[in-house]
């Protein structure tokens, strides 16, 4: 039983090891490279559109950056040297070409370093002041043109400025760029609420502030950045960096693209997928599990009811056998009796012609002759109960009122029953069907189950004999007693030949059998149980069986 | 009455022997048959009466027999008798005509009983045909 249990158990566990590689393992490889291959698409994505967004805005910031600068030099190129130095003509060049607001301020310095003309707001910080040391005015005369890096410089504020000399170096035209304009070329190139854009110079500093509002390049960033990179995209695990070379190269732009940020709506995808994943796997998993707990059981149910029916066909089998050898033994049993019985009879014819005188013990032989044919005829009657033989030859089938038969068959042994009181109690269903049957064996069945049922009870007592019409369409008959019962280890052999639990002599153990074989004979069935109030009870099953359908 | 010729027919040799003498004591006319084949060569040239006959035999068995005694003394009544309880047997035997159908062992008493019963039947008939042949002769013309 335990190897059986086990056996089931195993069946469970490879159904659903079986559901799982087929439903669950393809649904999450799926999902999985479904993940990692729109993930790939989103970076790839996510490049290209900060790649173009540097394009473009290195595009435009050079574009700013140039614009300035030839301002400055076709204002140096279109006036003298003299024309500069007289702070009223600053003054208008400045409004004429300060419209959009681009520039703080216009100044004039000379080679030397004095200044000579200033228009904007911080003419009282810068009144009087020297340049010759400042680096950004070194550079210019050394270069002719110069975009310098922020500065704080005398006015205390961050600023940066694009200046020129003229071409005999005689002077400077310094602009002051408005850092909020040339901050705002760069608003348009944040790509996410993470992502960020600056420039940064060759030391590292920050030459517009992060749009993150950070005030130095973290150490990651330090890294990760250099001004030799060529125009390629730097991918970490959380960024893309993307920089190009400005103002001739003394400037780096960066973008920085959060890959979080444009993954969002992806991540947010993702995690509906495997939460969907999860449930559509937990559910086929309880499915699985429910069906192949379900599947076992009803393999075990079929094995078990195949065991039972097996085991059903064994006890007919079994009977059968039985009975075949039961009837080849009375048979076999039957000849030499009847030798007995011959030689017995012919003691017996010729004893009377032996003188009485010469023979002394004449009555006891014929006294002894009488008694071999008694035991020759108990002999008989067990062989001959054995074939069958009591079933009488008429093998005829009649119109059979079961209830009819029960009466007469009571009325029998009423007598016999009452000398022990014992009350033969009938319960008959009215109006069943008339069968066609083999009345007398019938009978003799029922005669066997009433006297069965006295002898079990000895005395006082009740028998109770009741009949109906199944819902099937079949008779069914319950011989019931009030006796011991049967015990259990005897059920099963009860209608086997020669059970007997009577004492030797008493009983041939064929009365049950013969019971057994005639109603399988005419193709109904017997069972036997015990009744929970105590006594054995009988059922009998027998087909309505019309006329014309006789087998 | 019980004056009547018996021919018993069975293969084995102490129940005939036993149960010719018996009958014989009891004043039957008694002849034996060891199989089928003796027994319907003595049918032809003996007046028997009744036929005991076991059912099982080697060579021809009972029912083969009884079939063709029937067939060539229908007069003749057999009675069948077997050590076996094979109903089909006892059916077929019945419905060939033989007259009972005995199981073994049975007892001196019964088995005259039953043979001379066949015997005032088989007696009966043979009456009966006397007479037609009689009526048959009477109305003849002379």
């Amino acid at each position: 039983m335990e190897r059986k249990k086990h056996y089931y158990d195993s069946i469970t566990k490879r159904l659903l090891v079986a559901f799982f590689f087929l439903s669950i393992v393809p649904i999450v490889s799926f999902a999985w490279v479904m993940k990692d291959a729109v993930e790939d698409t989103n970076i790839i994505k996510l490049n290209e559109l900060a790649i173009s967004t540097i394009e473009h805005r290195s595009e435009v910031i050079s574009q700013f950056l140039n614009d300035k600068i030839n301002m400055l030099s076709r204002l140096v190129s279109l006036y003298p040297k003299d024309f500069f130095f007289d702070s009223k003509n600053v003054e208008k060049v400045f409004l004429a070409m300060n419209n959009q607001g681009n520039i703080v301020d216009l100044q004039v310095i000379d080679v030397t370093g004095t200044q000579h003309a200033y228009v904007g707001p911080y003419r009282a910080q810068v009144a009087g002041k020297r340049y010759d040391d400042a680096q950004w005015f070194r550079e210019t005369l050394i270069s002719g043109v110069h975009v310098s890096d922020v500065f704080t410089g005398y006015r205390n504020t961050p600023h940066f400025v694009v200046a020129v000399t003229d071409p005999l170096k005689n002077y400077v035209l310094r602009a002051t760029i408005n850092s909020s304009i040339f901050n705002s070329l760069l608003h348009s190139a944040q790509l996410g609420p993470h992502g960020d854009a600056f420039i940064v110079n060759h030391a590292g500093e920050l030459q517009t502030p992060s749009l993150l509002g950070k005030t130095a390049l973290s150490e990651t960033d330090k890294k990760l950045i250099s001004f030799d990179s060529r125009p390629a995209s730097l991918i970490t695990n959380t960024d893309i960096y993307t920089t190009r070379l400005i103002d001739r190269g003394h400037w780096l732009l960066i973008l920085k693209a959060n890959i979080a940020d444009s993954l969002g709506y992806y991540l947010r995808l993702r995690d509906k997928i495997i939460l969907i994943v999860i449930v559509i796997s937990l559910f086929s998993m309880a499915a699985a599990t429910f069906i192949s707990l379900v599947l076992s059981r009803n393999f075990e149910r079929a094995d078990k009811e195949y065991a039972a029916l097996s085991l059903q066909f064994v006890q007919v089998e079994k009977m059968a056998t039985v009975g075949r050898l039961a009837a080849g033994i009375a048979h076999e049993i039957n000849n030499p009796l009847q030798m007995i019985t011959n030689q017995a009879g012919w003691i017996g014819e010729l004893l009377p012609d032996e003188d009485p005188a010469l023979v002394k013990n004449l009555g006891e032989y014929q006294k002894a002759v009488e008694q071999i044919k008694h035991h020759v005829r108990r002999a008989g009657t067990i062989t001959h109960r054995l074939l069958g033989f009591s079933r009488k030859m008429s093998n005829q089938q009649e119109k059979v009122q079961l209830n009819e038969l029960v009466e007469e068959t009571v009325s029998f042994v009423e007598r016999e029953a009452g000398y022990h009181n014992i009350v033969i109690e009938k319960n008959l269903a009215p109006n069943l069907p008339a069968t066609m049957i083999d009345g007398p064996q019938l009978q003799q069945v029922f005669l066997n189950l009433i006297n069965n049922g006295v002898d079990a009870i000895g005395q006082d007592g009740r028998i109770e004999i009741s009949s109906k019409l199944r819902n099937d369409g079949k008779l069914e008959m319950v011989f019931a007693d009030s006796g011991p019962g049967i015990p259990a280890e005897n059920l099963k052999q009860i209608f086997d030949p020669f059970f007997t639990t009577k004492d030797p002599g008493k009983g041939t153990g064929l009365g049950l059998y013969i019971c057994y074989d005639i109603i399988k004979k005419l193709g109904g069935s017997i069972s036997v149980e015990n009744r929970k109030n105590g006594g054995a009870m009988f059922t009998i099953v027998l087909p309505v069986i019309s006329f014309g359908t006789q087998k | 009455m019980k004056d009547f010729n018996v021919l018993v027919v069975d293969d084995e040799d102490e129940f005939r022997e036993m149960t010719s003498k018996i009958l014989t004591k009891r004043g039957l006319h008694v002849q034996s048959a060891e199989s089928g084949e003796k027994a319907l060569e003595i049918l032809q040239h003996s007046r028997t009466d009744v036929v005991l006959l076991d059912v099982k035999m080697p060579g021809m068995d009972g029912i083969e027999t009884l079939r063709q005694i029937r067939s060539i003394k229908p007069l003749v009544e057999v009675v069948l008798l077997t050590g076996h309880a094979s109903v089909e047997s006892g059916i077929e035997g019945m419905k060939l005509g033989a007259f009972d159908y005995l199981m073994k062992p049975i007892e001196t008493d019964p088995l005259l009983e039953k043979l001379t019963e066949a015997y005032e039947k088989k007696r009966l008939h043979q009456e009966k045909i006397d007479q037609a042949l009689m009526k048959k002769h009477m109305s003849m013309p002379v």
